[in-house]
């Protein structure tokens, strides 16, 4: 039987959906790639539906996305607490230990849990785009603090402290990255990405410059460093910082950001 | 439309470009839909239909495709010997063999004053580089025939093709009111500068980038249009504009046009094109006029 692949997520579906089953991407587009090789985040159609283990999220609103999660039991999903819209009172919340140094960093220390079944919605409260990310076994991921919505229970979360003080002053990613790990079962990540979010693939060794604030994510395997660019404007002398990204593996921005500015 | 020789030609009605027809979806010199209706107001307003995603435009050897919808993307394709500048801030991402370079510009302590960027970039191909404005809103394509020019309100430019020359000159939109602790306070509602980008030498391609929804109309010889001040995105430079103020009618002391009560708006008198934003920053109107730059006044 023919199969539809997802340009984004290169998941297998039945050749009657008009959207992915594994990420919610429309299927009847074609995979809109800049002359440069950046993919464009596929826009969700309002109130696409998409499953994980015996799950099901819906993404509702074009603006401010909502993901609307229907958890099956024995289901669950990790996330920061300030991002729960709504949820139905039987669902049971606890929270994820996460160590104390991560307060140091500005990020949250408390990462809440909730357990299916029942129904649970998330919004990052911002105009933006929900990007969705099924990970395969095996996989690691780096994301910029505070842009990961929510990840599935077979995710191991965990953070990295970025190497070097260059790096941490001006790498616009503050002092830690979350990193989502998947083992023997596949997981699947929702971020939030401010305006619109492109995604490339470096080659090994191939290098990118990109602006600090608006990274978003990339695979593990992506070395990132700070670069700085001297700049000279009559006597004034001024340099800006660029994240220079350097392959193999993915890379995601967004196009809102915050701007880390010159000296 | 055919010229001699069977080469079909089409004049883009946003821009006035003419180019080939080849087909393309989208004019290559601005961007905007070929296969859309021309879409007016009664009131004469056309609404500039934002550049479709993936849109590619064609500037000297050199292309810039514009990507996203909400925060869009300007990517540029830049040949050997194109460069572009734009205000450091908007660099999104660059190839590493782009050379960047700061442009050299006088008057740096008038533009730190003014808070106009400070740091201009030229990007050099050739290679790829994307600007983005970092806010929600179009990219508006505005090409520039050789030797015409635009007058472009601060803060709406994104980026410039290298022979499109830049100049900046006092809006000179400004009024004063007497202020809580009985100063003379000063206000812009235009800003205190305006920016006029001249193509020199040829064809130039000027990116803005306008929050909201933009519309666009060309105002006929002797014709007039209030709008907001802070709505206006950019005009030929033979609109003129003044300020002129409303004064309602009131029967009670604090609507009365020694206080506060009171509409601000930017009179526009063609002939030209100009250009408005559907988000805007209303002026204040807090206090009575006491000096102001060329102003009509209506007491209604």
């Amino acid at each position: 039987m023919d199969r539809i692949e997802c340009q984004w997520c290169k998941g297998q579906n039945e050749p009657d959906r008009t959207s992915c089953s594994t990420c919610g991407a429309p299927l009847d587009k074609r995979n809109m790639v800049s002359d440069s090789g950046w993919s464009e985040a596929p826009r969700l159609r309002d109130m696409t539906e998409f499953k994980f283990s015996n799950s099901t999220c819906q993404v509702e609103g074009e603006i401010v996305p909502v993901a609307e999660l229907a958890l099956a039991h024995g289901d669950g999903v990790f996330f920061e607490h300030h991002v729960l819209l709504w949820k139905e009172p039987s669902v049971p919340l606890g929270a994820m230990n996460t160590p104390s140094r991560k307060m140091l960093g500005g990020m949250p220390h408390i990462v809440s849990i909730a357990q299916g079944p029942g129904r649970i919605a998330f919004s990052r409260d911002a105009a933006g785009e929900i990007v969705v990310l099924p990970l395969h076994p095996g996989m690691e991921l780096d994301v910029r603090e505070h842009a990961f919505l929510l990840g599935t229970h077979s995710l191991n979360y965990s953070f990295i402290r970025i190497k070097g003080l260059a790096n941490v002053l001006h790498g616009g990613s503050g002092m830690y990255m979350d990193r989502f790990i998947t083992q023997q079962q596949p997981g699947l990540l929702l971020l939030h990405g401010y305006g619109n979010v492109f995604q490339k693939t470096l080659q090994p060794g191939e290098r990118i410059l990109v602006e600090p604030g608006g990274f978003l994510y990339k695979d593990s395997s992506v070395t990132m460093n700070a670069v700085q660019q001297n700049l000279r404007s009559g006597l004034v002398r001024h340099s800006m910082y660029m994240a220079e990204m350097i392959g193999p593996g993915r890379v995601g921005i967004q196009s809102m950001y915050v701007h880390h500015g010159s000296e | 439309m055919s010229t001699p020789g069977n080469v079909s030609t089409y004049t883009c009605p946003y821009c006035r470009m003419t180019n080939t027809d080849d087909g393309a979806p989208t004019c290559p010199a601005c961007g905007a839909p070929v296969d859309v209706r021309l879409r007016v107001s009664k009131s004469g307003w056309s609404e500039q239909p934002p550049v479709r995603d993936m849109a590619r435009l064609h500037f000297n050897r050199s292309t810039c495709q514009i990507s996203g919808s909400y925060v869009p993307v300007a990517e540029m394709n830049l040949d050997q010997e194109d460069w572009v500048y734009f205000s450091h801030h908007v660099l999104l991402h660059t190839d590493p063999n782009v050379r960047l370079e700061p442009l050299q510009m006088a008057g740096g302590w008038n533009r730190m004053l003014a808070g106009m960027p400070l740091v201009m970039l030229k990007a050099q191909g050739p290679g790829h580089l994307a600007v983005s404005a970092d806010e929600p809103g179009e990219i508006l394509a505005v090409p520039l025939r050789a030797h015409h020019g635009v007058d472009v309100v601060e803060h709406r430019f994104l980026a410039a093709t290298g022979n499109v020359g830049y100049q900046w000159r006092s809006s000179n939109i400004w009024f004063t009111t007497w202020g809580d602790d009985n100063n003379e306070e000063w206000h812009y509602p235009l800003g205190q500068n305006m920016d006029r980008f001249m193509a020199t030498g040829g064809p130039g391609l000027l990116l803005l980038h306008a929050p909201g929804n933009t519309f666009v109309r060309d105002l006929q010889q002797g014709e007039h249009i209030l709008v907001q001040p802070g709505g206006l995105i950019w005009k030929d430079p033979s609109v003129n504009m003044y300020l002129h103020f409303e004064y309602p009618r009131g029967n009670y002391w604090f609507s009365s046009a020694r206080w506060e009560c009171k509409s601000i708006w930017l009179n526009l008198a063609g002939p030209g094109r100009v250009a408005i934003q559907s988000v805007f920053e209303p002026p204040e109107t807090v206090g009575s006029v006491v000096n102001s730059s060329g102003a009509s006044t209506k007491f209604w």
